[in-house]
């Protein structure tokens, strides 16, 4: 996929670093958004700080020396009901228990899912516009969206699941034609049913990204993709960004017996802990990572989004992750 | 023959409302220290009341305790057992609900009843029948992380023990409806033997209650003819994956009591009557069992609360046409 990329204009380093997609929001973002939730400071307020908040993470991932960097999602709350408010045919529904005492509410497909125009693509041209390093664009898969939200509109599954492909194939030409070279498109929840992969789900990615010319990710969390191994390559993207840092020694040995045959983003680094992993641990687990996949098709990140953590702790793990790749880099 | 429409599990501990967060609200001042155990049970208590009077309201025959004191249906059974400890949240099969895992860490026994108290507060004051509601042991066990590395067997024959003495307890408290749920052995169906032995178990110590168990979160039409033959009164199913598990129905009959589990617990399209009833006319041409329950496919927590209530109201409109129909 190295060729894919250069193709693309885009000459990335070996084992280039990059972070799964959103980074903790700052405190003073965390109440404008509490006030603006109450009616108390109008949106554009809120929009300032959104993007004080964005420029201040881009010249942080800078700053670490990432290569492929993100808009850190300051003005996103949950990644479906974000898309679901954005597009048509979705309401929201009422309270849910997700665990404990915790409760969430789904959105909930009440009629034809439409694109009604760009969701992403400003947020995407604005921090594009403060480096020169690429940003990429990020959406929602449409297995994840369809398995999140209720279904009160399509006959089945499969049928909502195609129409959400439909509707993000517009966001991602919109991106593609605003300038983003890489898109990733968030799957967590692909493999809920296993043999909806191939009834659908492959499909459906394939309507995503069918004729939109851009390197293609898709990010799928631990405890999700040894269900669909190897069949999960079949998804027609060019790198997988999998969850590995707790299961690191698995998944070496799930590779040595079904060879990775495409580019794969290595989760290095637990976003759930807040311990911070020092390099030698990380630079263990990209050697580790080498023995089953060839340098030119590994990319190394964290494991997952690194909004639950705070922001000296997201910056201390990506700070040993640079470095470790640094050293792994010299070695080879 | 007769019709009876049921509840199966969970129902929402709160609501939309500001009337309806008084769990929620009680929880987190629990949690926080500024409520007793004691206090928090008595508001506990008043939603169950609660959550019972709504199931009668929308006119069930039978219905459940809404398992308000539920964490979740694993650990709820598991952290008060001998040899368990209670680990971290794991996704509660393909759901988007979480439940804490136990730890089997010594050989598992039970210390005291576990839900007999629970059922004696819900029964006292309902005025229709409960059912109460129980994880099976081939489920616990599977969804138990073992440390002892005894393996699945063991593990699931004392988890049987446990069951058993739990269904005899709740037998001695009066309940005639016992439902053990197994949602497990459809994801491992090679395993239908041991779910059997571990039933046999089970059912030994269950004369006068009906003693269901209830199979949700796949399509349970592969192990269909197999689960005929377990020593159990009642059969219970979740339609919602596909239409194989009814056409084993129609092809193999069914001798024992069977709930369907036609109305989605997992999404908020109210159910067409007709379709529903259609399934119901075609089940009834091959049933041989006693009585046939119309329910909800699991329990209803994956539901915002007014959706669970109107799904109810509507399934207890479509059980009273299927009623005149087969009259």
């Amino acid at each position: 996929m190295r060729k894919k990329l250069r193709d693309l204009g885009l000459d990335l380093p070996l084992l280039p670093t990059t972070t799964v997609g959103s980074f903790p929001k700052p405190a003073y973002l965390q109440e404008a958004r509490r006030l603006h939730a109450a009616g108390k400071i109008d949106v554009r307020r809120l929009r300032e700080l959104e993007e004080k908040a964005t420029r201040e993470w881009i010249s942080a991932q800078l700053e670490l020396g990432l290569d492929v960097l993100v808009d850190g999602e300051m003005y996103r709350g949950d990644m479906a009901t974000y898309f679901a408010e954005h597009l048509d045919g979705f309401g929201i529904s009422g309270l849910v228990r997700s665990y404990g005492n915790r409760y969430y509410r789904k959105p909930v497909i009440k009629g034809e899912v439409r694109w009604r125009g760009p969701i992403t693509v400003e947020w995407w041209r604005f921090a594009q516009g403060l480096t020169e390093k690429p940003v990429k664009g990020m959406i929602t898969g449409p297995y994840t969206m369809m398995d999140w939200s209720f279904n009160e509109f399509y006959p089945s599954r499969r049928d909502a699941c195609l129409a959400l492909a439909r509707a993000l194939h517009e966001e991602v030409k919109a991106l593609a034609k605003a300038g983003a070279r890489i898109i990733q498109i968030d799957e967590p929840a692909i493999s809920a049913r296993p043999k909806e992969l191939p009834e659908f789900a492959v499909e459906a990615m394939r309507t995503v990204t069918e004729g939109v010319n851009a390197y293609f990710i898709t990010h799928i969390c631990y405890g999700a993709f040894e269900f669909i191994y190897p069949q999960m390559l079949e998804l027609p993207v060019d790198n997988f960004d999998l969850e590995t840092s707790n299961s690191n020694l698995d998944l070496v040995d799930l590779f040595r017996k079904y060879p990775f045959t495409k580019d794969i983003s290595f989760g290095l680094v637990d976003v759930h802990s807040h311990v911070v992993e020092d390099r030698r641990t990380i630079e263990a687990r990209i050697r580790r990572a080498l023995e089953v996949v060839r340098p030119d098709q590994l990319w190394v990140d964290p494991d997952c989004g690194l909004k639950t953590r705070t922001a000296e702790e997201s910056i201390g793990k990506l700070r040993a992750m640079v470095e470790a790749v640094k050293s792994v880099r010299e070695s080879i | 023959m007769e019709l009876l429409t049921a509840s199966v599990g969970s129902y929402p501990k709160i609501g939309d409302g500001p009337e309806a967060q008084r769990h929620r609200q009680a929880y987190s001042r629990w949690e926080s220290g500024e409520i007793t155990d004691e206090e928090f049970e008595s508001i506990q208590d008043q939603v169950t009341l609660e959550v019972i009077r709504e199931q009668v309201e929308a006119g069930l025959d039978v219905v459940t305790d809404g398992q308000i004191r539920w964490y979740d249906p694993v650990s709820h059974i598991a952290r008060k057992l001998a040899g368990c400890e209670i680990d971290g949240l794991l996704r509660f099969f393909d759901t988007n609900f979480y439940f804490r895992q136990p730890v089997v860490v010594g050989r598992i026994e039970r210390r005291e009843s576990v839900l007999r108290r629970e059922f004696e507060f819900a029964a006292a004051a309902s005025p229709k029948p409960v059912r109460a509601v129980i994880m099976g042991p081939y489920t616990l066990a599977r969804l138990s992380i073992d440390r002892r590395g005894a393996g699945t067997r063991a593990l699931v024959d004392e988890f049987s023990e446990v069951v058993a003495a739990e269904v005899r307890d709740l037998v001695g408290a009066g309940a005639r409806f016992i439902q053990i749920d197994e949602p497990a052995i459809l994801v491992h169906p090679e395993d239908v033997n041991i779910l059997a032995r571990a039933l046999e178990h089970v059912a030994s110590s269950s004369r006068n209650a009906e003693i269901a168990v209830h199979f949700y979160f796949e399509d349970a039409g592969k192990i269909y003819p197999r689960l005929l033959d377990l020593p159990v009164d009642c059969l219970s199913f979740d339609f919602t994956y596909g239409e194989n598990l009814l056409d084993e129905i129609l092809d193999a009959g069914c001798d024992k009591n069977l709930g369907l589990g036609l109305i989605d617990g997992r999404n908020t399209r109210i159910e067409e009557g007709e379709k529903v009833i259609e399934v119901v006319r075609k089940v009834v041409e091959v049933f041989e069992g006693r009585r046939l329950y119309l329910n909800p496919s699991c329990g209803l927590e994956y539901l915002p609360r007014d959706v669970a209530f109107r799904k109810l109201q509507n399934m207890v409109r479509i059980a009273e046409r299927i009623r005149e129909e087969i009259a």
